[in-house]
């Protein structure tokens, strides 16, 4: 009997000190937010995308949030974002949003966090050895003379252009038409049939034209490449016939310069403040994931330890993104 | 009888007249060949539209679905990825064994064995687990509607046309409808798998149902049964055998899905891993990936079958009885477990010992390109010059001095028509009035291409044909699947879906029949051929694709080689089995009364194998079909394009339009060619 008063006693004093403590945390996760349940981030299709989102969920979990990444394509994540089902992704490219991202933001189901800060490119790419079978490259102007030497049945009496697949738009196909060059356009079907169409070139040494972005892994691994200079892009050009050298075309110019965008589900913020604050302040540069994307695809270094090391060798970037989002 | 001898020749002349009219005279008229716009039905924004209000109204219940589904979905996973390896390899061999001896037992862990050391088993495993939740759905939903389909005449008729459209439409059509309804997650690519996987069991459900012999069912109607017992104790019993094939195939079909579940993503499974190294266009990666489907599939057709075939009074093996099995199981579980706890490289395989020999492999096929590469260059272009445009675009269009070294003067057309109108007179003269019919219609299309015919002329000769071949419910469906594919606006994609399926099945039809013929004659090259049919069967096909586009860049050219390796498979299979399945007492009495092994071989031997390489003809013409969205990675710009523009814009009615413009054209011929094979077997 006593002694069971005894245990009583002890279990009071333990549950009271117990709900003082945890009283106590609940102060300081306010600003916190729920930290009980996990932010899910998006890992999509592409290394360097996985490189962004393993280095946020390191830093959200050095804040004492648990983090869950889960795999979702690159625009049915938007769906899943827009219901709550994922809550961030971290490495939206602008020229590849799909038409599900402008609906989903109209309807506010989703929302931009920021730019990441990756400085993307786009255009026309090609291989280097091929300046000299077409004097005058990279200017777009000499692309003319050497079409025959891209010349295959299906785009006879053409040259052959290797464009994005369709169902990324058709713009390569217009700025062909608007800069009147003697070359046909052919969708690219998917991202890996055009990343083996140039590896492919590169390894038979034969000539190509394609439309592609940077950074992107695929350069570390080939020959040297070049990019075509087109005419600079301007606001208009790509809706004002009157804009450039043609003035019956839009098109007549190279493409916007993308960027790279952090998105989340719209009850983020509320959610969890602090997070929001941290990858609010988040950046990536380019070569800090290209160093990564070579150690990860390239040497098959593991993912979570090139993410981690980066963040060891570089806490005096982020030392104070973490501080000020937790001084919010 | 004889009206209809009279009518049909007069009829295809008439025709013939009529089209060759519309495409000479009519060639200026612009509206003949494109399709009018005016007559466009906005079919896709109405389904949209249709969609989005059903999505709104039933989402809750959906969702709720989902959630639900998700639970036992987690639960196998979760289960499966704390069991050890060697616990669940070595249970999986001893229920091989069980059902079908030594060599399916040494297979199964073979296979797993692969997976382990490959270091893809967690991702296998997660696979496996959404496999394990599908299938028992599929086979409940299979069985419920087999069940209803037997007993009611007009719910099968209703139930066949529906199986026909869930295993037509590419699944890639409903996955945005699928994601919009049940939200984001893997229930979403688990349920793809059941809407592709449910239909071989209720067809084989009513099929083992149908064909209960009267006597049983009566022998239990006179032993006194209610219906009730009659049914479960009776009629499922002697039905049971077929229904396990289906198991079978359903079992196959979900594994074919889970490389398009993997899509939306959601799921650490294997699918997913393919699909990012196929991205990265890592051939060597992306096969080692692939295999691992392809084991499972194997190690799952092995023991469907075991335990299928061991109903059978022929079969040996009969394994342990039920309590020793049980013994067994838990005895093997505890032993291997207890083995894993002390051993960890048998609980979780280390990274160190993993064989992944990838890099080997990209770097045989980059030597290939290097080395070979003009030779494969000077090959494709051949084809592409001498069949596939000239198929498509027609001779007026891809004839030139630097493809054929020749250009198309007058004088050539001329010359061109006057042996086609010879042949025809020939065949005419010969009382051939079918072929002298065909002879000026195949020159027609590969003088136009299947691209630069006039719609109206698809539109008289395509029904008349298919009123040729089966009366007038084909007809009608031929007809009303024209109009829809013209009035929904996909009709140019849906021609270039159909020049290039159609050069796809023709190759399949010459090389798979060769082939088949090949494999009958000779056990050693049947044995050859057997794992190679059923790796192309079940390895993702874009796997495949990647080597090809290396080797020949992205085109129509590469799609057709994708095509032509998965639709081949079932016009070897159905050749080599219809010839082997000839009775030796016809080929027999063809010896005694003196025929040449020739004349054997094609008046008596291929006579009689005709209508199951029919059969198999009429399979690789749906294969090739279901390629088509596949052969759409590849940059082909048919159906299958439409279909990823759509997956991409969130555009469901669209997505679900070109999916049914598939469903349709896949039905269409299937209809045609059943209604062919049912008059030449009568």
């Amino acid at each position: 009997m006593f002694s069971r008063k005894i245990s009583n006693l002890i279990l009071s004093f333990l549950l009271i000190a117990g709900g003082f403590l945890l009283s106590a945390l609940q102060v300081n996760s306010e600003d916190l937010g729920d930290v009980d349940s996990p932010i899910k981030l998006a890992i999509n299709e592409w290394t360097g995308q996985h490189i962004s989102t393993h280095i946020a969920g390191q830093l959200l979990e050095k804040l004492g949030y648990s983090v869950e990444y889960v795999n979702a394509g690159n625009y049915p994540q938007f769906q899943a974002l827009a219901d709550g089902d994922i809550h961030a992704t971290m490495e939206g490219w602008t020229n590849n949003l799909g038409d599900i991202y402008p609906v989903k933001k109209a309807e506010g189901t989703i929302v931009d966090i920021g730019p990441l800060g990756l400085d993307a490119g786009e255009g026309w790419v090609y291989l280097k050895f091929m300046e000299d079978m077409c004097p005058g490259l990279p200017a777009w102007e000499a692309m003319n003379d050497c079409a025959e030497n891209l010349v295959t049945p299906e785009t006879l009496p053409m040259g052959r252009f290797l464009a994005y697949p369709a169902d990324w738009g058709n713009r390569s196909e217009m700025i062909i038409a608007a800069l009147e060059l003697n070359y046909k356009a052919v969708p690219g079907g998917t991202e890996g049939a055009m990343v083996a169409e140039i590896k492919a070139a590169d390894a038979a040494q034969k000539p190509i034209f394609m439309m592609f972005w940077q950074p992107h892994y695929v350069f570390a691994e080939i020959g040297e490449v070049a990019w075509v200079d087109l005419p600079a892009y301007e606001e208009g050009c790509d809706t004002d016939p009157a804009w450039g050298m043609n003035p019956d075309a839009t098109h007549d110019c190279g493409v916007f310069k993308p960027e790279t965008m952090k998105i989340a589900w719209s009850g983020f913020q509320e959610r969890w403040p602090a997070a929001w604050d941290l990858l609010s302040s988040y950046q990536l540069d380019n070569a800090s994931q290209e160093a990564m994307m070579y150690e990860i695809d390239v040497e098959g270094a593991d993912i979570v330890e090139v993410t981690g090391q980066w963040l060891e060798d570089n806490e005096d970037r982020w030392s104070s993104w973490v501080s000020s989002a937790m001084g919010s | 009888m004889l009206a209809e001898k009279n009518i049909l020749p007069i009829l295809w002349g008439g025709v013939l007249v009529f089209s060759a009219l519309v495409m000479t005279l009519g060639s200026d008229l612009k509206w003949l060949f494109e399709f009018p716009e005016s007559l466009h039905v906005p079919i896709a924004g109405f389904l949209d539209w249709i969609m989005l209000g059903f999505v709104d109204l039933f989402k809750w219940l959906f969702r709720f679905i989902s959630r639900v589904l998700e639970w036992p979905m987690r639960g196998v996973q979760g289960f499966l990825e704390w069991l050890p390896w060697l616990t669940f390899a070595s249970l999986a061999t001893f229920i091989a064994w069980q059902g079908g001896g030594r060599r399916t037992g040494i297979l199964t862990l073979v296979l797993l064995l692969y997976i382990v050391i490959v270091g893809y088993w967690y991702e296998g495993i997660n696979t496996l687990s959404l496999v394990i939740i599908c299938i028992p759905l599929a086979v409940l939903l299979g069985f419920t509607l087999g069940v209803w389909g037997h007993k009611s005449p007009k719910a099968n008729a209703v139930i066949q046309t529906t199986l026909d459209f869930m295993q037509t439409i590419p699944a890639f059509a409903y996955l945005i409808p699928i994601l919009l309804l049940f939200g984001f997650g893997p229930v979403v690519g688990l349920i793809a798998s059941v809407i592709f996987a449910t239909p071989p069991m209720v067809r084989n459900t009513i099929l083992g149902l149908n064909r209960v012999p009267p006597e049983v069912r009566e022998s239990g109607t006179m032993s006194g049964c209610t219906p009730r017992q009659r049914f479960w104790w009776v009629e499922v019993p002697t039905a049971f055998p077929q229904m396990l094939i289906g198991v079978n195939q359903t079992t196959m079909c979900a594994l074919g899905m889970v490389i398009i579940a993997a899509i939306i993503g959601g799921f650490e499974d294997i699918g997913w891993e393919v699909l990012g190294r196929l991205r990265k266009a890592q051939f060597g990666q992306s096969i080692l990936a692939g295999m691992v489907i392809v084991c499972l599939a194997i190690i799952l057709d092995r023991i469907t079958l075991s335990y299928a075939k061991r109903q059978l009074p022929t079969e040996s093996h009969t394994g342990l009885r039920i309590k020793q099995f049980i013994v067994g199981f838990i005895g093997i579980s505890i032993i291997s477990y207890i083995l894993a706890m002390f051993i960890e490289p048998l609980r979780i395989w280390p990274k160190s010992l993993e064989f992944y020999p990838a890099d080997t492999m990209n770097a045989l096929v980059f030597n290939i390109i290097a080395n070979f590469g003009d030779v494969l260059e000077t090959s494709k272009n051949q084809m592409q010059y001498f069949v596939l445009l000239p198929v498509k675009l027609g001779f007026t269009r891809s004839i030139f001095p630097i493809t054929w070294g020749f250009a198309l003067t007058p004088t050539i057309i001329g010359i061109y028509w006057f042996i086609i109108f010879l042949g025809a007179a020939i065949a005419l003269y010969f009382r051939h009035w079918k072929i002298a019919i065909a002879i000026p219609f195949i020159a027609g299309i590969l003088y136009f291409g299947i691209t630069g015919v006039s719609w109206v002329v698809y539109l008289v000769v395509l029904p008349l044909f298919a009123f040729s071949l089966g009366g007038t419910r084909v007809t009608l469906f031929v007809t009303g699947s024209l109009i829809f594919l013209m009035v929904s606006g996909i009709w140019v994609p849906a021609l270039v879906s159909i020049y290039l399926c159609s050069v796809a099945v023709a190759i399949c039809i010459i090389l798979g029949g060769l082939m088949g013929i090949w494999a009958s004659t000779s056990e050693r090259i049947s044995a050859i051929i057997r794992p190679i049919n059923d790796t192309l069967q079940t390895l993702p096909q874009f796997v495949l694709l990647i080597p090809a586009v290396m080797f020949f860049r992205v085109g129509d050219f590469t799609a057709l080689l994708a095509i032509v390796a998965y639709a081949i498979v079932p016009m070897i299979r159905y050749t080599e089995q219809g010839l082997r399945t000839v009775s030796p007492t016809a080929i027999e009495a063809g010896i005694t009364s003196g025929c040449t092994p020739a004349q054997i071989f094609w008046q008596i031997k291929l006579k009689l194998a005709l209508p199951q390489i029919l059969v198999g003809i009429n399979q690789t013409t749906l294969f090739g079909l279901n390629m088509l969205v596949i052969a759409a990675l590849v940059g082909t710009t048919g159906l299958g394009q439409q279909i990823y523009l759509a997956l991409s814009k969130v555009d469901a009615g669209g997505g679900i339009v070109a999916g049914l413009g598939m469903a349709l054209i896949a039905m269409s011929a299937d209809r045609m060619m059943r209604a062919y094979i049912s008059r030449t077997s009568k």
